[in-house]
C-alpha cells in the first residue's frame, strides 16, 4: 500500500505518519521530527530531511522557501560518545 | 563481482589479501577497502535488518552519511561499513536495529 | 588548543583549490577531510571535462585531482585526513573527531567546501538492498572496483545519471534503461548520445513505480507519467534488474553553515537552500567562506574557481595579500567563473549566483 511508504529509513517512519502530523497542524521539520521521530535516528535526517520538506510543501501548501531544514547540531556525523569524551588538547608545535 | 580490468582505469591495483570473519564465515577482502565493498564483492548485499519491521538494508549512500550499512565490527555496533577500512581478522556481524555492544567499551579500560 | 590561520573543510576540488591559493599567498592552512583519501568526488570522475583549455578541458577529473594534491603538498598545506569536523562553534572554533579522540581547532577564517549530498526518491521498495545513489555506484566501481550489481536501472537523465550509466557500462555492468520523469533529458547532449550509442534506451516521462524482491532487488516496475507526474494506467512494465541507481539531483551539504548562523536563500536552480555569499565567497558571517557545491550545485571546474576565490579572499583578509594584488587576482578568477557559467546550461546558474550575491549585499 502506497501509504505505508517509508520516509525515514532509520526510525522507519512512514509517509502517512508524517502526513498525520501535518494534519494535526505541525508545520516545521523540527516539529515533525519530535512528533514522529522521523530524522531522530542514527543519520539525523540526512536522507529523509529533504523528503519531509517536500511533503510539507505538498500537503501544507507551503512555498519551498518557507520550509527550513531541521536544525543542524553537533555532532554532524555519528561519533561515539567516548571519542567526544576523550578530548585531547595538543599544544602548538 | 570485482572490476579487475577497466578500459580507462586499467587493471585493479593489487592489494594485500586478507580475511574477514562475517557472521562466522570467512570471506576474502583487500586490506583497506571499505568493509561494505568487500561484502558486496563476495556477493553479500544484505548488511542488517531494521528494528521495527525487520526489513533488510544494504549499502545506500556509500559516503558515510545515511548509516544504512551499519554492522557490528569487533564487538562495536553501528559501525558504518561503507567508510570503515577492512583489516585482517576483523569480526563482522549483522545487527538488528541499533544492535548491542558485545562488551562494554569502558570495561576494557583500566 | 591547536590553532591555524585558515581551516578548509572538505578536500574536494573546491577545498583543494582554496587551500592551495591561500597557502600560496603565505597563510597557514589546515585542510580537513573526513575521508581516508583526499580529492572528494574528483577521483570518481574518470570522464574528460569540458570547457576551455585553461579549465583543463579534455583532462579527466582523476588527473586534475592528482595535480591538486601534489600542489597542495608543495605549497605547505597541512592536510588532516580521517578527521571529521563534527561542530562549528562561536568565534570560529572547530570541533574535530579523529580516530579515538576529539580536539578543538581555533581558526581565524574558515572555508566550507563540504560539497553536496544526493537527493533521493521514495517509492515502494526503495529501502531494499540494491537501491542506491548513483554516486554510491560510481564510488564502488571507480574507487573500490566493485560492481554494485549486474543489471541496472538508472533513475534520472541529468548529467550524473548519464555519466554514471556510461561508467557502469565501462565497468562491465549492463544498464537496462535510464528513466527520466521530465519529458526532456536534463544532461548534456554529448553524454546522452554516448549512452544511446552504447545501446541504453533513455525513456523520458517515465518514473519508477516500485522496486521488488525478497531480501534485495530482483525487479523494478516503471511506468509512463503525464506532465503532472501521474502514472498513466496500463503503461507499467517490469524490468528484470538487481540494482536501481538514483540520480535525482544534489543538495548543498551546508550543515556547518547553518550551525554557524549563516543566512540562506532558497534557490531551486542551485539545488535548494544555499548560504548567501558575496563576490569573495564570504557568507553573512564574517570570516566564514564557502566554495563549490555547498555554495550551489554546479560542476568541478566552477568549484575549483570558487575555491581559488575563497582562498584568495581569506588570505587577503588576514593580510597575506595587499588589497591591490588581491583584487587583481580575484578579478581574474571571477572572469574565468563568468566564462564557465555560459550558454544554455550556465546562464541560469549565472543569474542565480548574481541574485545570491545581491541578497548578501542587502543583508
Amino acid at each position: 500500500m502506497e501509504d505505508d511508504l517509508l520516509i525515514c529509513r532509520c526510525e522507519e517512519v512512514t509517509r502517512s505518519e508524517v502526513e498525520e502530523a501535518i494534519r494535526m497542524g505541525l508545520r516545521t521539520v523540527n516539529e515533525i521530527k519530535r512528533f514522529t521521530r522521523a530524522g531522530f535516528g542514527l543519520c539525523q535526517g540526512k536522507t529523509c530531511g529533504r523528503l519531509i520538506c517536500d511533503i510539507l510543501i505538498r500537503e501544507a501548501d507551503m512555498a519551498p522557501s518557507e520550509v527550513l531544514p531541521g536544525t543542524s547540531r553537533p555532532p554532524v556525523r555519528p561519533i561515539p560518545t567516548r571519542v567526544l569524551a576523550n578530548r585531547v588538547s595538543k599544544e602548538d608545535e | 563481482m570485482r572490476v579487475d580490468v577497466h578500459p580507462i582505469l586499467g587493471n585493479a591495483p593489487t592489494g594485500k589479501s586478507i580475511i574477514l570473519l562475517v557472521d562466522g564465515r570467512p570471506i576474502k577482502a583487500i586490506e583497506g577497502e571499505p568493509i561494505a565493498a568487500a561484502l558486496l564483492a563476495s556477493g553479500r548485499r544484505v548488511l542488517r535488518h531494521t528494528a521495527r519491521h525487520g526489513e533488510p538494508r544494504g549499502l545506500f549512500c556509500a559516503l558515510g552519511r545515511c548509516t544504512d550499512c551499519v554492522m557490528t565490527v569487533d564487538g562495536q555496533p553501528n559501525v558504518r561499513t561503507c567508510v570503515t577500512p577492512a583489516r585482517d581478522g576483523m569480526v563482522i556481524e549483522s545487527q538488528v536495529g541499533l544492535g548491542r555492544w558485545k562488551h562494554l567499551p569502558l570495561e576494557k579500560e583500566e | 588548543m591547536q590553532k591555524t590561520e585558515i581551516a578548509v573543510i572538505g578536500a574536494g576540488p573546491a577545498g583543494l583549490a582554496a587551500a592551495i591559493e591561500a597557502a600560496r599567498a603565505g597563510a597557514q592552512v589546515t585542510l580537513i577531510d573526513e575521508n581516508e583519501r583526499p580529492g572528494g568526488q574528483l577521483f570518481k570522475q574518470i570522464h574528460k571535462f569540458f570547457g576551455s583549455k585553461e579549465h583543463r578541458a579534455g583532462t579527466r577529473g582523476v588527473e586534475i585531482g592528482v595535480d591538486l594534491l601534489e600542489e597542495a603538498k608543495r605549497v605547505g598545506v597541512i592536510t588532516r585526513l580521517n578527521t571529521v569536523v563534527y561542530g562549528l562553534y562561536h568565534d570560529k572554533c572547530l570541533g574535530l573527531a579523529c580516530g579515538d579522540h576529539s580536539e578543538d581547532l581555533q581558526t581565524q577564517a574558515i572555508i566550507l567546501a563540504t560539497g553536496a549530498s544526493e537527493n533521493v526518491l521514495a517509492f515502494p521498495g526503495w529501502t531494499l538492498p540494491g537501491v542506491m545513489g548513483a554516486g554510491a555506484a560510481q564510488t564502488l566501481i571507480n574507487i573500490h572496483r566493485v560492481l554494485p550489481g549486474r543489471r541496472i536501472l538508472m533513475v534520472g537523465a541529468g548529467n550524473v545519471g548519464l555519466i554514471v550509466t556510461y561508467q557502469l557500462l565501462q565497468a562491465g555492468a549492463e544498464v537496462v534503461a535510464i528513466i527520466e520523469g521530465l519529458p526532456v533529458i536534463g544532461g548534456y547532449g554529448v553524454h546522452a548520445s554516448k549512452v544511446r550509442r552504447a545501446g541504453v534506451p533513455i525513456l523520458t516521462s517515465h518514473t519508477i513505480v516500485s522496486a521488488e524482491g525478497g531480501e534485495s532487488v530482483e525487479r523494478a516496475v516503471i511506468a509512463q507519467v503525464d506532465n503532472r507526474w501521474q502514472v498513466l494506467c496500463g503503461t507499467e512494465q517490469t524490468l528484470e534488474v538487481d540494482t536501481v541507481c538514483l540520480a535525482v539531483g544534489l543538495s548543498p551539504l551546508a550543515e556547518l553553515a547553518w550551525m554557524a548562523g549563516c543566512r540562506f536563500s532558497h534557490v531551486p536552480t542551485l539545488g535548494g537552500w544555499v548560504p548567501l555569499h558575496d563576490q569573495d565567497m564570504q557568507t553573512s558571517v564574517p570570516g566564514i567562506y564557502i566554495a563549490g557545491d555547498v555554495a550551489g550545485i554546479e560542476e568541478a571546474s566552477t568549484a575549483m574557481e570558487e575555491g581559488r576565490l575563497a582562498g584568495l579572499a581569506a588570505a587577503g583578509t588576514l593580510c597575506h595579500l595587499s588589497p591591490e594584488v588581491g583584487e587583481i587576482k580575484k578579478s581574474e578568477v571571477r572572469d574565468r567563473l563568468a566564462a564557465l557559467r555560459w550558454g544554455g546550461f550556465g546562464e541560469g546558474r549565472a543569474v542565480a549566483k548574481r541574485q545570491i550575491i545581491e541578497a548578501r549585499c542587502e543583508a
